[in-house]
């Protein structure tokens, strides 16, 4: 039986230390774009879950402005699309594999629908893959942000809204001033938890054929035959990549908790 | 006495929840005169909170009108001076009036000297350094000067609730409204409040407060209301109320209160 590694096997695959290096570059570009990506989305779709948009409001209120006495007639008015849509869409995103969400999102969306032009970006990053790549983690991603941020918002005690309504402030005014700062420092560990799962997920991208790490370790093992040595090589550039960011954001988490110490 | 102005006219304030079931506010009618100090007082349940919160629409009233600066502030919409139909403002009206909560809500990651000045910068768009200048000497009016570095956490409960006051008297409202503000303070920590909001009603400012400290309603109400099940049992001065009550329900609550 063949030995586990060799070193002949390492050597071989720093042969390809240029490729390795633009799977590196793919893959933090692909993360940095998925987490940009799925935290707006994230904030959008929290945002419309908790939204209070009932277009068929009037119909639990008679003409005297009375409540209606129809159980029927009252549900319907508290029926809110914009929440009921968020919801679906988040639902589903966190219901199917994120292989298969990636498939469709290329194979059909990118595929048949729209067409992206077919260029390279640094003379080796396909463009018309990428991108799929990125829609589809970030929508991914931002169904799982979208619960978390959600969690945050609704984490902060109601007297808050409460007293920056009470001193004049605007809806939005509230949001951004009072409620996000102390949402994000009480979820910035799940946060964190998520990136990391963005920066390893994004191998799945190349499934698609996106030349991120996982691609260029699978093209090492089809010139050379060996699969452990640049497996482990690509393990310790995740590891190098994901340990980092958890501390990192455990740095702003400190620095963020000011408030909570005498 | 002088001609006083109305500044919140009350009128068959109704709050129902459950289509009618319950009726946290049942037809109440009441005058907020400038410049008096209305005290409410009632059980717990008597609905004297959400009359209060109404004011200004932190609680939406089912039915009724509340008017302040001749317009109905429960409406979407109201006429101007000029005849045409204008959105009501509901964030301009609530910067006319400050707000004090039991269990005060300060900005927790912000420092007491943020907290001060976040609305009048963002609101009313005052400078920076004015707002600091003026923040530093309402604090030195409360005794608190030396803590506009800390975070609302490193405060004593009576610390917080001063603060919560000079933040809200930061906006210069035209009415202060208190919510039952010394119900979640220590007993020693009462006073230091309530010397606070005695200083302030010698101001003149208009207050409406809910609470449940007899002694100050007996010193510092210009007018005490009654409060049970949504309706206004009674009112009057604290003379009437606390030495000749009338209602039943009334002499029931007293006796047992004081």
């Amino acid at each position: 039986m063949d030995s586990f590694v060799t070193s002949a096997g390492f050597e071989k695959t720093f042969r390809y230390i240029k490729l390795i290096e633009q799977g590196l570059l793919v893959t933090v570009m692909l993360a940095a774009c998925t987490v940009v990506i799925g935290f707006i989305l994230g904030i959008i779709l929290a945002l419309m879950r908790m939204s209070d948009v009932r277009p068929l409001r009037f119909l639990a209120y008679d003409r005297k402005g009375h409540v209606r006495n129809n159980k029927f007639l009252i549900s319907l008015s508290k029926v809110n699309p914009v929440s009921f849509f968020a919801a679906a869409y988040v639902e589903i995103l966190r219901s199917t594999p994120v292989l298969v969400q990636i498939m469709i999102i290329y194979h059909g969306v990118f595929g048949k629908l729209i067409d992206l032009p077919n260029f390279t970006i640094f003379g080796f990053l396909k463009f018309n893959r990428f991108i799929p790549g990125v829609v589809a983690l970030g929508m991914n991603s931002g169904a799982y942000l979208c619960e978390i941020i959600r969690s945050g918002i609704q984490s902060i005690d109601g007297g808050q809204t409460e007293a920056a309504r009470s001193l004049g402030m605007t809806q939005g005014q509230t949001l951004s001033n009072i409620i996000l700062p102390q949402a994000i420092k009480n979820i910035l560990p799940a946060i964190a938890n998520e990136f990391v799962v963005i920066i390893k997920e994004s191998s799945i991208c190349y499934t698609i054929g996106v030349q991120e790490l996982m691609f260029a370790v699978d093209a090492i093992r089809g010139a050379n035959f060996i699969i452990m040595e640049p497996l482990l090589v690509a393990t310790a550039i995740y590891f190098c990549l994901c340990f980092p960011t958890s501390k990192i954001i455990a740095y702003f988490e400190r620095r963020m908790s000011r408030g909570d110490k005498r | 006495m002088e001609t006083s102005v109305k500044l919140i006219q009350v009128k068959n304030l109704k709050k129902h929840y459950n289509k009618g079931a319950i009726r946290a506010l049942d037809d109440v009618s009441v005058d907020v005169e400038k410049g008096e100090v209305l005290v409410v007082i009632g059980p717990s349940g008597s609905g004297k909170s959400t009359f209060l919160r109404s004011l200004n629409l932190l609680e939406v009233p089912t039915n009724g009108e509340i008017i302040f600066h001749d317009i109905d502030i429960t409406k979407k919409k109201f006429l101007n001076k000029h005849g045409k139909v204008e959105k009501v403002d509901i964030n301009f009206h609530r910067q006319k009036m400050g707000m004090v909560f039991q269990h005060f809500n300060l900005f927790p990651h912000k420092t007491i000297l943020d907290n001060m000045i976040l609305s009048p910068v963002k609101v009313l768009k005052m400078p920076k350094a004015e707002a600091v200048e003026k923040a530093l000497m309402l604090l030195k009016r409360v005794g608190l000067e030396d803590r506009a570095g800390a975070y609302p956490i490193q405060l004593s409960g009576g610390q917080k609730q001063r603060v919560a006051i000079v933040r809200a008297l930061m906006m210069e409202p035209e009415v202060m409204l208190f919510d039952e503000p010394t119900s979640a303070l220590d007993p020693e920590m009462v006073g230091e409040v309530l010397e606070v909001m005695k200083e302030l009603a010698k101001s003149g400012m208009t207050m409406v407060v809910v609470t449940h400290e007899m002694g100050f309603a007996k010193e510092v109400a210009s007018r005490v209301m009654f409060m049970d099940e949504g309706k206004i049992l009674e009112m009057g001065t604290p003379e009437q109320i606390f030495d000749h009550p009338k209602h039943p329900r009334l002499q029931e609550f007293l006796s047992k209160v004081l």
